[in-house]
């Protein structure tokens, strides 16, 4: 319902399969669409003022321009999703609909002025987290974020899409939905920054790009949290959390030699000794845990030993189960690429704390959107350690998701979508 | 045997007076450790300061220490309204009983740091008025949050170990946690030297006076380096830190610019390496100990109330009865490090041989850090945790007058 209601909508028509030879060009290819997209961007700047003063003298953006700017946004869209692997076909130059990953734009309508006035001021927030999604190889990359060492979830998705769909000639269900996810925070941010809209962005990665995936891992993400926020302990937060990312460090070290000797035991049985088992998952969600209250995607003060359903942001680790040898042999080198999916969604998670902070602070809320984003990066980084550490043998899952409905009724979920 | 029981659980009138009596001579005991200095000459202060700095000297210290007053007033305020509805922010903690203790604590800290920023902000305004100090409003502000941190951590395991140990100790908690504090206490003692920032050796010359003066001063094996504190300070100062093998001098690097001579920053070594001489780190954590026994026994009996420190909602106020208790035993403190700091002077002298030198330190110490020579006597009491200038100086006579024949 909500995905309709809002009025910069990002469409999904894409069968996932990529022919290796468009894939392994995909660059060369991208860079006529790049270059005309850049002339456009020259062309969109001078309409997009002509159509600030003009919605802000009128209350309406003009047809005209309106439709030039949403087929901008609509071209680079296609344009990005092309280069980052979530489509297969050549986009055209004319910013038309009907390319698999495609975005609608409601037609104009009256825009509060103030929000006109003051859109370059108000669109910051929104930019600094576009950066997190884009980063280094994105639109907006710079130097600065490459000397860093911050990498952009897009580019990151698309690098690892590569090569697998070079291999498999389809992309990964979950990589594609990442790409679509960041294209469409960037469609948003894009017709809010040119005046199509004045519908804030919305991080939600729930109702970014229609229906998800219902799955059912065995490394789950359960939320009750209810974006309520306390102002004086969000003020602190960094500072109250240093006890807990003490605790962290000393319980990180001792599950590092736990996950050896679990990496041992599995090796020679086949499964997980159980207390190794319910030690690491415990240091899983007692990680989860603290990451959210850093983070501010949830709001109590956590407690100190990952005890299951102790805290709104929690997580499902199934019981221990029989892993494949092959695969936990060589799970240091499985895990790289989950590693750097996990490290860009380290620059989302980062965004969403600063955004948050701000938000929090002055409205005693957690931005549904920011919470649900910084709840999928807890998600994938939960997914990666129970990985990593031989807590699951199921790899991380990349995009957004949902998971099953609960066989028995639990009033306690207040957000429709659980798990993200 | 119920009555006997009771009794046995309840701490008896007899009792009680023994471990006054044990206190008052574990005291006198640890008073006497430390010689006593003999006063000098009263001399007045315009023998030795213009008119005018005395002046400006004078209305210097009176808005700090006005300012420092009001800010004692405002944290009892937030204290005692954080002690009345401060429980209420239990809701916010996820965490057991101790974690929510914890949260507590540290929110606690979080509101005194609100209810002191103004009054910071005022005497860092006032400083730069004066050009005491260079630092700028923001990072003032910046660098007292981030130290904040410092204080959350500490709050946070001091009543991990109060709070864990209220768990199967009950009301006797304090028994077993006011020696673990001392111990901390001393392992911070122990390690401080290590958290000191920006520092670098210090070099010949005077590395090899400090040498000398280890040597007459009767130790050995003290580190010196010098600290580099010109960016927020013009102030002059100086430290002695750490125990045993890591005992070191620290000297604030504005001490050893154009102003101060070799003489006068002799006489400041002299002094720093009589403090490790006397041992008095050492004695210091004697007085912490001292005090924490009666104070964590009062912070249990005053939270009773409410449960006493096994629960969270007692958190609130026990911070304030520990604040209160830090306060009122302020003066005794001060009047300890009073006779440890003359103490120091003396064996300084003892070492140096050079009253004239120590004189013209202690005059410059008052000019460079616009500090009054001759402060009132009731703020001597509140804030003195050293000698006046004037007694100091006076005391330099009183040296030489033992050494004439």
């Amino acid at each position: 319902m909500e995905v309709k209601a809002r009025p910069v909508r990002l469409t999904i028509a894409d069968d996932l399969q990529r022919g290796r030879g468009s894939v392994f060009f995909r660059l060369w290819f991208a860079i006529p669409f790049l270059f005309w997209l850049a002339l456009w961007g020259i062309a969109a700047f001078f309409v997009a003022i002509a159509n600030w003063f003009a919605t802000l003298f009128k209350g309406t953006s003009p047809q005209s321009l309106h439709g030039f700017l949403a087929r901008f946004v609509r071209f680079a869209v296609h344009t990005y999703a092309y280069l980052y692997l979530a489509a297969e076909p050549l986009p055209g130059f004319g910013g038309r609909p009907g390319y698999p990953i495609d975005v609608e734009i409601d037609p104009p309508v009256r825009q509060n002025r103030w929000k006109v006035g003051f859109r370059l001021v108000l669109v910051v927030p929104a930019l600094i987290l576009l950066n997190a999604f884009i980063g280094t190889g994105g639109g907006f990359s710079g130097a600065s974020e490459a000397r860093t060492g911050r990498i952009g979830l897009l580019f990151a998705a698309a690098l690892l899409g590569w090569f697998f769909a070079l291999a498999r000639a389809r992309a990964p269900r979950g990589l594609r939905d990442l790409v679509a996810y960041g294209l469409s925070y960037a469609a948003q941010t894009w017709a809010y920054l040119l005046m199509l809209t004045d519908r804030y962005p919305s991080a939600d990665p729930l109702t970014a790009i229609g229906p998800l995936p219902v799955r059912d891992d065995p490394v789950r993400l359960e939320s009750s949290d209810d974006l309520r926020r306390n102002r004086l302990t969000v003020f602190f937060r960094l500072l109250l959390a240093i006890p807990h990312l003490i605790w962290l460090t000393l319980w990180s070290i001792v599950a590092f030699f736990a996950a050896i000797g679990n990496w041992f035991a599995i090796l020679f049985t086949g499964t997980a000794p159980a207390g190794l088992h319910r030690f690491l998952a415990s240091y899983v969600r007692y990680q989860l845990h603290v990451g959210a209250y850093v983070y501010l995607v949830g709001n109590p003060f956590p407690g100190f030993t990952g005890e299951r359903g102790s805290y709104p942001i929690e997580l499902s680790i199934a019981e221990r189960a029989a892993q494949n040898r092959w695969t936990v042999g060589f799970r240091i080198i499985l895990a790289l690429p989950a590693l750097l999916l996990g490290a860009a969604y380290g620059s989302l998670l980062l965004a969403v704390a600063v955004l948050g902070w701000f938000a929090s602070l002055f409205t005693g809320t957690m931005p549904l959107g920011l919470r649900n984003a910084g709840a999928l990066g807890l998600r994938y980084s939960a997914q990666l350690y129970s990985y990593l550490l031989l807590v699951t043998e199921a790899y991380p899952y990349g995009g957004p998701n949902v998971a099953p409905p609960p066989l028995t009724a639990n009033s306690a979920f207040a957000l429709p979508p659980r798990g993200i | 045997m119920r009555r006997l029981g009771s009794r046995l659980r309840r701490p008896t009138t007899p009792a009680l007076l023994a471990g006054a009596a044990l206190w008052l001579w574990a005291a006198y005991a640890l008073w006497h450790t430390t010689a006593s200095v003999p006063k000098g000459p009263p001399l007045s202060p315009h023998r030795f300061f213009s008119d005018s700095f005395l002046d400006s000297s004078a209305s210097y210290e009176r808005f700090l220490v006005i300012d420092g007053l009001l800010a004692i007033v405002a944290l009892l305020v937030v204290l005692a309204l954080y002690a009345r509805r401060g429980h209420r922010l239990m809701r916010e903690s996820a965490a057991g009983r101790v974690g929510t203790g914890m949260l507590l604590g540290m929110l606690g800290f979080g509101v005194v740091w609100f209810a002191e920023l103004p009054f910071g902000l005022a005497a860092v305004w006032w400083q730069r008025d004066h050009g005491v100090s260079h630092q700028g409003y923001l990072e003032w502000i910046i660098e007292h949050f981030l130290g904040l941190g410092g204080t959350f951590l500490f709050v946070a395991a001091a009543l991990a170990i109060a709070m864990g140990l209220a768990g199967p100790l009950r009301r006797w908690w304090w028994v077993a946690a006011a020696p673990i504090f001392v111990g901390l206490a001393l392992l911070f003692t122990l390690v401080s030297p290590y958290l000191v920032p920006k520092t670098s050796p210090l070099h010949e010359p005077r590395l090899a006076e400090a040498r000398a003066l280890e040597r007459k001063e009767g130790v050995e094996g003290t580190k010196f380096v010098v600290e580099d504190v010109h960016r927020f300070t013009t102030a002059p100062n100086a430290e002695a830190t750490g125990l045993g093998p890591t005992r070191t001098v620290v000297l604030w690097n504005t001490l050893l610019g154009d102003d101060f001579s070799r003489a006068e920053v002799r006489a400041v070594l002299g002094h720093e390496i009589a403090h490790i001489a006397h041992k008095d780190p050492l004695k210091l954590a004697g007085w912490l100990a001292l005090f924490l026994i009666p104070a964590t026994a009062l912070v249990e009996l005053l939270t009773r109330r409410r449960g006493g420190l096994r629960r969270p909602e007692a958190v609130p106020l026990a911070l304030l009865v520990l604040i209160v208790l830090q306060l009122l035993a302020t003066p005794m403190f001060n009047l300890v490090t009073r006779r440890a700091e003359a103490s120091a002077d003396w064996s300084s002298l003892q070492a140096t041989h050079e009253p004239r030198a120590a004189r013209a330190m202690f005059r410059r110490l008052s000019t460079t850090s616009h500090g009054s020579p001759d402060p009132p006597g009731w703020t001597q009491l509140l804030y003195g945790s050293h000698p006046t200038i004037m007694q100091r100086i006076e005391m330099t006579y009183a040296w030489e007058r033992e050494q004439r024949p």
